[in-house]
């Protein structure tokens, strides 16, 4: 029997590979977008530090640049440094 | 109704996460607090087997709308204020996490849980005035 296609729809899911399920300073999921954004993936991406912590870059970034003094890890205080 | 600010979404999950898995002796009046989610007047109760076992305690949360980047102010309201040597008569707490070392991955219930065992692990009431005084 020959069957021939004669369209088809391709359906594809993706999910950040990281070691919790929301971003601990707005505790919206990662598989969502921080808060300020509207579309999650490559707009609103996740970044890691050394300490392994990870967060929404954007929410990141605000708190590291609120910091004057010190820029810490907010969840386990070790200096933020990005993983390469 | 306008859509919520990004503080304001962080204090919608975190009162549903306060009213699911409350710290021992906490509450939160929600209706209230969905009126006005920047001013939180939350209930605490003193921990058994401690000075302060039998006392009740009103804790006022107020969120700026750069929460969670900004700490929340917290200060102890009412009429029962607790005689601790960090915490003023006026009701203000001398407590590192709400100023110096506020981080955005604290909550309202990791406060709570810092004020519960600051005045649990107090061994004799004395008030901030007769600590200066030594």
């Amino acid at each position: 029997m020959k069957v021939k296609i004669k369209s088809w729809v391709g359906v594809a899911t993706w999910r950040w590979v990281a070691n919790d399920d929301t971003c601990g300073i707005c505790r919206l999921a990662f598989e969502n977008c921080c808060p300020d954004c509207k579309l999650p993936g490559d707009d609103c991406p996740l970044v890691w530090g050394q300490c392994s912590h990870c967060y929404h870059m954007h929410c990141i970034m605000k708190w590291l640049n609120s910091q004057q003094v010190r820029q810490l890890c907010p969840m386990c205080r070790q200096e933020w440094k990005f993983k390469e | 109704m306008a859509s919520p600010s990004p503080s304001e979404r962080r204090l919608q999950k975190e009162l549903s996460s306060l009213m699911k898995d409350p710290p021992p002796g906490v509450s939160v009046d929600a209706n209230a607090v969905y009126q006005h989610l920047n001013l939180w007047n939350v209930h605490m109760k003193g921990a058994d087997g401690t000075l302060y076992q039998g006392e009740d305690f009103q804790l006022q949360f107020r969120f700026s709308s750069k929460y969670p980047f900004d700490s929340p102010e917290v200060t102890f309201v009412g009429d029962n204020i607790p005689i601790h040597p960090h915490v003023y008569s006026n009701g203000h707490i001398c407590l590192s996490i709400l100023t110096d070392d506020w981080s955005p991955a604290l909550s309202v219930q990791s406060v709570c849980l810092s004020i519960i065992s600051m005045l649990s692990s107090c061994k004799e009431k004395a008030s901030t005035l007769s600590i200066e005084k030594h």
